[in-house]
């Protein structure tokens, strides 16, 4: 290949949890983006690496059993092949996990396009005792068989050789044939001729093709050719008729027949055996009975080293901002300018910059504390053990530890939902994530149980509060579930992979990019969202800020019919209205729109506890915060979805506050 | 005697072992097993319920466990080749071998004095009796078994054609 053309790419594929993330780090090191892949939101990776004189897009894959898809992420895989064939396949194996990945690794290797094969974890296959015949697999396959260890780096320049010399003398791969049944041989080889003979113009193997197109719905994502189209759309109907089990669970039983004997091969006869520390240790953590209070445990430490940690780091920020602030405002420079520009400085792009930067501790711990979680191979037993339970709402476990930190801040909960296996289980939890309590509520609902109820039944109060909102998770799971919100919900066959250690290099890695990816990707659109609500506020600016007279002021009174019935005046609207930005301020701003210096009696004068109620149930159900918001919309990447969020919150919320402030009505509250 | 049956929730315990003969009808999950290298003539060994029920940890010999429910395992069609004594597979007066004996020594010392250890023959001659009734096949003596004690013995089930 011609190395002043484009760069050579390359994609990493492979079954899911074999290293491909691990070697694309060692691979790209610094130079990474991720995005999501149009229309779903499964991550996507690229980065680029020097490789001799070439310079090589690295491409990582979502985690897929075969290009037959049973989930989003599989069809993503399996449309990346055939729209935009890479130059060169790298499949990493798991050596402990020889057979499955084999499936896959055949399958690929029958498209014809040059491929490499990674068998990954050598240290841990050593350190079992087990040896590979790494010969004999590249023989078989036909193509360079390397191995390596992605998490100590041993093996990459013999990986990054292989690469190259591919890269030079690229051959097409001469996949070992799989034999199928004869009626299957027919509709390929017909399928394969036809294709031969139309104009259909791909590097890829014609049988390859013609094999993804009998399984596919439709084939005119890649074909417009009638004739090949008609063709397969024969075949299917007489396949579906003649074999009496679906016709890629007959090929992948030919696969796997070939695998198993390949792995013989590779394995010498040697027997899988499993790792005995995992075996020991998931004897305690799994275990019948202190298995759950285990995870409790661990889930508490969780939650604690996330916000335990991240708050007073919050705190410390928050102070040397408003500091800074105060201290940029009072420049002579700054004080020369008009008012209404000082504000908007300080009181719009200052304090929305401050948002986002309160941000920032929690996800660097959040996604520090996951990684570890998730490389260490518990996040696998969380899923086991919690899965019951999910199972209801139609999730899977692993979405258990997303919504239970989404009660401390929705942001980086909702950011979590990345790790789960499924779009409709990530769908369907960033969709609940805003009905937590997340902290920045609570700080409302001590404010305003403490004005309006004695000490006594305050806090009994905070816990109706949170039962309410478990109630809403759940009662709202089951609505979404029921309305298929999220498309279907996929299988849940999970393999439980070894504990492993975590490498810092991975796990602080990981942080970094997280908080790259939230300022570069949800910092924009929350700082538009506080100086939406900093226009609604200051504007007119002829009037104080945050008064009737402000368009806040006049919204809040033209909503005041709607919020009438729940028992919330304009005033509490207004706020409302500033809780888009950030619970944290709703008491701050309370404090500016009621003017006055003793906030406690004003409030206290002008709302009935039942109405202080009904104000902190709405509170709890609508929007979380126009970060959460830019969170659900970066990480779904669909309007959609975020417009769900949206909406269902505020029509929760409403009617929620409504069927509680009538009913007490009812009951002679007031 | 083989038998291929549906084996129901209840009946999917530790230490049971099955071969599946047919995957089930929900396609999206018969696919995914089939991609998974979990296919017709797989060997399955339940290595756990999970505390909660409903989950389960399967062996399939050929690289990591992995975790599915119940309901999916039961849509199955499973030839049981190993469980529990305690298991309601085990069928009345059929011949078991005895695969292995788990908990403490104490036990398993107990149970090797009145002549159970692995290998012995036994036969359930009635089933629904309790305490459980086991008959070694060689010596006909007989021992009586609580249910915490059967739970510990997994045994297999002996193919008589292949015999024969
Ligand atoms: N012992 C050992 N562990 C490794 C090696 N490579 C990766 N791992 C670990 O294997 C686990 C999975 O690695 P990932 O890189 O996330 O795997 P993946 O293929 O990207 O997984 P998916 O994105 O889920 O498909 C992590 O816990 C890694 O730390 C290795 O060479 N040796
Ligand atoms: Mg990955």
């Amino acid at each position: 290949m011609n190395p002043t053309v484009e760069p050579i790419t390359i994609a990493l594929a492979s079954i899911p949890n074999s290293g491909k993330t691990t070697l694309f780090n060692r691979l790209t090191g610094s130079s990474q983006s991720t995005g999501n892949w149009p229309g779903v939101s499964v991550e996507q990776k690229s980065g680029l690496f020097p490789l001799g004189e070439y310079s090589v897009t690295l491409i990582d894959l979502p985690g897929a059993y075969a290009l037959s898809p049973v989930t989003e992420e599989e069809q993503v895989v399996r449309d990346y092949f055939l729209n935009s064939p890479p130059d060169i396949i790298l499949n990493v194996l798991d050596a402990g996990n020889l057979q499955r990945g084999l499936g896959l690794t055949l399958q690929m290797a029958a498209s014809a396009l040059p491929m490499v094969v990674a068998v990954n974890m050598m240290d841990e296959t050593r350190r079992r005792g087990i040896t590979l015949d790494l010969r004999a697999m590249a023989l078989h396959l036909g193509v360079p068989v390397i191995e390596l260890s992605a998490k100590t780096g041993e093996g990459l320049p013999d990986l990054k050789d292989a690469l190259y010399e591919v890269i030079k003398h690229p051959e097409k791969t001469r996949a070992p044939h799989i034999s199928c049944p004869p009626l299957l041989e027919k509709a390929f080889f017909q399928i394969t001729e036809a294709i031969g003979k139309s104009t259909i113009d791909t590097r890829l193997d014609h049988t390859f093709l013609a094999m993804r197109m009998l399984e596919a719905e439709s084939q005119s994502q890649w074909t417009s050719n009638e004739k090949v189209a008609a063709l397969t759309r024969k075949w299917q109907r007489r396949l579906k008729q003649s074999l009496h089990t679906s016709f890629p669970v007959v090929c992948a039983g030919c696969r796997f027949n070939a695998a198993r004997g390949l792995a013989m091969e590779v394995l010498g006869g040697q027997p899988v055996i499993e790792d005995k520390l995992s075996r020991r240790l998931d004897h305690i953590f799994l275990h019948r009975f202190f298995g759950l209070p285990i995870f409790i445990m661990l889930m508490f430490l969780l939650f604690q080293g996330v916000y335990g940690l991240g708050a007073p780091l919050q705190e410390v920020l928050s102070v040397a901002f408003d500091r800074a602030g105060s201290w940029l405002s009072s420049q002579t420079m700054v004080l020369s300018l008009p008012a209404w520009l000082q504000s908007f400085l300080f009181d719009g792009i200052w304090q929305g910059v401050a948002v986002v930067t309160s941000f920032l501790p929690i996800i660097a711990l959040f996604f520090f504390f996951m990684s570890v979680i998730e490389d260490s191979g518990y996040m696998a037993r969380v899923a086991f053990l919690m899965d019951r339970l999910m199972h209801r709402l139609g999730l899977d476990g692993k979405a258990f530890i997303s919504i239970l930190l989404g009660y401390g801040c929705n942001v980086p909960a909702v950011m979590g939902t990345r790790i789960l296996t499924s779009n409709y289980s990530r769908i369907l939890t960033m969709l609940l994530i805003p009905f937590t309590l997340c902290t920045a509520r609570l700080q409302i609902f001590v404010f305003l149980t403490a004005i309006f109820f004695t000490s006594t039944i305050a806090p009994w109060i905070i816990l109706a509060l949170y039962s309410c909102s478990f109630v809403a998770v759940i009662l709202t799971g089951f609505m979404l579930k029921l309305f298929r919100i999220g498309g279907a919900p996929e299988p849940f066959i999970m393999e439980i992979p070894p504990y492993r250690f975590p490498t810092p290099r991975s796990v602080g890695l990981r942080s970094w990019y997280e908080m790259k990816d939230f300022l570069s990707r949800a910092a924009p659109l929350i700082i538009a969202g506080v100086l939406l609500v900093w226009l609604l506020s200051h504007m007119p600016t002829n009037v104080p800020p945050a008064s009737a007279a402000t368009w806040a002021g006049q919204l809040g009174q033209i909503l005041a019919p709607v919020f009438q019935p729940l028992g919330i005046g304009w005033q509490e609207t207004v706020a409302l209205i500033f809780g888009f930005i950030a619970k944290e301020i709703v008491v701050g701003s309370l404090a500016v729109i009621y003017g006055g210096t003793d906030l406690v009696g004003l409030m206290s004068n002008h709302i009935t506890p039942m109405q202080s109620l009904s104000f902190m149930i709405f509170c709890l159900l609508y929007t979380p915060c126009v970060a959460t918001i830019a969170a659900i919309w970066t990480e779904s990447r669909s309007l959609r979805i975020t417009l769900i969020s949206l909406v269902s919150g505020l029509a929760i919320a409403w009617l929620t506050s409504f069927i509680f402030y009538q009913s007490g009505l009812l009951f002679g509250f007031h | 005697m083989t038998r291929t049956q549906h084996i129901p929730v209840s009946a999917l315990l530790a230490h049971s072992e099955c071969i599946i003969h047919s995957l089930g009808s929900d396609d999206k999950t018969v696919q995914r097993l089939a991609q998974m290298g979990i296919l017709p003539g797989t060997h399955l060994q339940i290595i756990r319920v999970a505390p909660l029920g409903g989950t389960i940890e399967v062996n399939d010999g050929q690289g990591q466990n992995f975790a599915l429910r119940q309901q999916e395992v039961a849509a199955m069609s499973c030839e049981p080749v190993a469980m529990p004594l305690i298991s309601e597979l085990v069928a009345e007066g059929q011949t078991y071998m005895i695969r292995d004996i788990r908990g403490g020594k104490t036990f398993q010392l107990r149970m090797a004095a009145a002549g159970l250890q692995e290998g012995s023959l036994i036969q359930i001659r009635k089933a629904g009796v309790k305490p459980m009734q086991a008959h070694f096949v060689d010596t006909n003596k007989q021992i009586s078994l609580g249910e915490g004690e059967a739970k510990k013995i997994i045994v297999e089930v002996i193919n008589h054609e292949s015999n024969s």
